[in-house]
């Protein structure tokens, strides 16, 4: 019986290992191998599946063009990507850069995707020198990152993103507000640079409450919030939490003249199922396709073409980005010499379909944070005034 | 605390509760009849999300006649793998023992091969889409439609599985089974038929509630992990292999959830759950009804 167990079991975990399984194999000659890791299953396939989706656009697009040209060979190089499955785990994500670095030798690595991720991977770029653009990642902690290899482009950096936040409160002349907040990091790291800007910025909090990752029923708390009646209502969420709460702020009739959430807004689902509900709802995001940034349209455009679906505003669009850092690099250097791509990296500005981008230390400091808004069926960027594609709507009309 | 807020907690509760007892007592059926416990319970209300999704999306099929197709693609779903799967395994498998370890591992499996294969065709983006979102006033308590739909059709179907149980011959020979297998079977009960019988139903409403879920929350090929975890509180709740006590378990835990979260706090919710779960365990480990056959 024993033996019965254990061929049931075997046959199981070969029938999940085929599922799992790399999906592609590296080759050699005539391409230039990206290689990276992402997670396809597991907690954070949801979001890394824009990531994944701009990697192969922009692998198509280049390719389209007849690949980068590297001096070194003298010619237009095919870009190839290799990657395996790290099942939202960060040390199968380790295995995977070790294994891509040190097995596969690939020409150059891609970021992974989720912060934490990020950090795990970090260290690789020290370990082998081999420079690694980061991408999906927000932490303050990534400033110190102690390696001159590794570099983070977003701008929804919790302290500058929370600072924009408020100083949108400040020029909407907001006084009363409500706060709640999902017990996460990211929501919490938040968090704690919006406590000081808020009260420096002397408005009254009238509700400061957090709730769980994965709640379900926030009717009690929303409800809690409409009694206090606020003008503006910040939600630290994630995409699920903020998918709950604007589904139940309209049940229970909590409308405030302006809703943030933190993370929700943006994703490509929300605009499709909310439809109508979702106009004048607020979120963190520095991009949108209206953006005066060459490509940012066709950009778009293309992505909807490929996949016959949005990019997600920050995830695709940051992926894609990170990979036009690396492609202008190696045209720049002209081979694929790490150390040389180092240095181009650390000390130039890069073109992206987000804008200029330049790193001072490990971050991307030439990006502003902003706030993103639903107007009309389109993110529209809101604040600050600098690359604003619409003005503020304000008060957020009522729920359809 | 106003009349008002007391009779949103209470009917959040129940529409949590009913959603929990749904989930629950499909879960019960198959632990009580076969002794297999299934792990990939709620990978059948991801699929029941799924084909309503993609039904209303592709095709406009109101969700309303999903539920009837799901059910019945879920019953089919349940019976192949009851079929092809587990039928062989009791045969072969030589005790009870022997039989729960060996059903847990292929349980295990199949969970993984659900979500893969469900992320693989469609991608792990997370979907949703709004159906019946209008808002009814009951006794000043807000409330959607499609939620109250939830709570409607949940407690219909426990009902209806309950006094299936009771009054019917079929329902007599599930719990003769439950009972006593052997016994049972002297007696002229076919027990494969049972057990496939099981399977269809179990499963069935699991993917009834993925309908209904699919309705008000997101749908990813990972959702269903948590509600086979709340399953698991239930059952052990009302006790392992009593139906009535999943279907109350059900509804005491999501209202002892709501409650207790209106009156401490949100956070607390995974902590009151669980710490109701090894309360259980301590002092009553076979649940607050008992384990026998009501």
């Amino acid at each position: 019986m024993k033996n019965k167990t254990a061929i049931v079991f075997l046959s199981f975990i070969v029938a999940v290992g085929f599922v799992c399984l790399p999906m592609s194999q590296a080759s050699a000659k005539d391409a230039i191998t990206m290689g990276f890791s992402i997670s396809l299953t597991g907690m954070y396939a949801a979001q890394a599946a824009g990531q994944m989706d701009a990697y192969q656009l922009w692998e198509e697009t280049v390719n389209n063009r007849g690949g980068i040209h590297v001096k070194k060979y003298g010619k237009k190089l095919p870009v190839k990507l290799v990657y395996y499955d790290d099942k939202s785990q960060a040390e199968t994500a380790v295995r995977v850069y070790e294994k891509l670095i040190t097995e596969d030798k690939v020409d150059v690595v891609l970021s992974p995707a989720t912060t934490g991720i990020h950090f795990a991977v970090a260290p690789m770029a020290e370990k082998y020198k081999v420079p690694i653009v980061g991408s999906t990642a927000a932490s303050v902690k990534l400033r110190d990152i102690k390696t001159e290899y590794f570099w983070f482009i977003t701008a929804c950096v919790p302290d500058r993103q929370m600072e924009a936040l408020v100083d949108l409160l400040k020029h909407l002349k907001i006084k009363n507000i409500a706060i709640i907040y999902a017990q996460e990091l990211f929501p919490r790291e938040n968090l704690q640079f919006l406590d000081p800007y808020v009260k420096e910025a002397g408005f009254n909090v009238l509700l400061r409450k957090d709730y769980p990752m994965g709640a379900k029923d926030l009717t009690t708390l929303l409800s809690e919030v409409k009694a206090k009646n606020p003008e503006a209502v910040i939600a630290l969420c994630y995409v699920p939490g903020s998918f709950t709460m604007t589904t139940q702020a309209q049940e229970v009739g909590l409308n405030p003249k302006l809703f943030f959430q933190l993370i929700g807004p943006a994703a490509v689902p929300f605009g499709p199922k909310f439809g109508p509900a979702a106009e004048g709802l607020t979120t963190m995001g520095h991009w949108s396709p209206k953006g005066k940034w060459p490509g940012a349209r066709d950009f778009h455009d293309s992505y909807v073409a490929k996949f016959n679906k949005k990019p997600d505003y920050l995830n695709s669009t940051l992926a894609y980005a990170s990979c036009q850092i690396v492609e202008q690099t190696i045209e720049k250097v002209g081979s694929l010499d790490w150390k040389k791509m180092r240095d181009y990296i650390a000390a130039h500005e890069f073109q992206t379909i987000n804008g200029p981008m330049k790193f001072s230390g490990t971050e991307n400091t030439r990006t502003p944070s902003m706030i993103l808004q639903w107007q009309k069926g389109e993110l529209e960027i809101i604040w600050p005034e600098s690359t604003a594609t619409a003005k503020p709507l304000y008060p957020k009309p009522a729920w359809p | 605390m106003d009349l008002t807020r007391v009779l949103q907690i209470i009917f959040t509760g129940l529409i949590i509760g009913g959603i929990y007892a749904l989930i629950a007592v499909g879960l019960n059926l198959i632990y009580g009849t076969m002794r297999l416990l299934n792990i990939a319970h709620g990978e059948l209300i991801m699929v029941g999300a799924y084909v309503t999704y993609w039904l209303y999306m592709l095709y406009g099929v109101s969700p309303l006649l999903s539920m009837v197709l799901v059910v019945g693609l879920s019953a089919i779903i349940g019976l192949l793998v009851c079929f092809f799967i587990f039928l062989p395994i009791i045969r072969s498998s030589k005790s009870i023992t022997v039989l729960e370890s060996n059903s847990l591992l292929v349980f295990f499996g199949l969970s993984f091969i659900f979500t893969n294969v469900a992320s693989l065709l469609w991608t792990a983006d997370i979907r949703g889409y709004s159906y019946m979102t209008r808002v009814i006033h009951i006794a000043g308590v807000p409330l959607m439609y499609n939620r109250l739909l939830a709570l409607g059709v949940a407690l219909f179907v426990c009902l209806a599985c309950y006094f299936l149980l009771q009054k019917t011959m079929l329902g007599k020979a599930i719990r003769a089974l439950i009972q006593d297998r052997e016994a049972s079977q002297l007696v002229g009960i076919n027990a494969n038929f049972i057990y496939l019988i099981s399977f269809c139903a179990a499963f069935g409403m699991a993917g009834l509630a993925g309908c209904l879920l699919s309705m008000f929350y997101e749908i990813t090929p990972f959702m269903g992990l948590p509600y086979t975890i709340i399953a698991f509180i239930v059952i052990v709740l009302g006790g392992l292999g009593n139906i009535l006590g999943s279907l109350l378990g059900g509804f005491l835990l999501g209202l002892l959830e709501t409650i207790g979260v209106s009156v401490t706090s949100p956070g607390l919710r995974p902590i009151l759950s669980y710490s109701v779960f090894i309360l259980i365990i301590l002092i009553r480990p076979k649940g607050i009804f008992g384990r026998g056959v009501y």
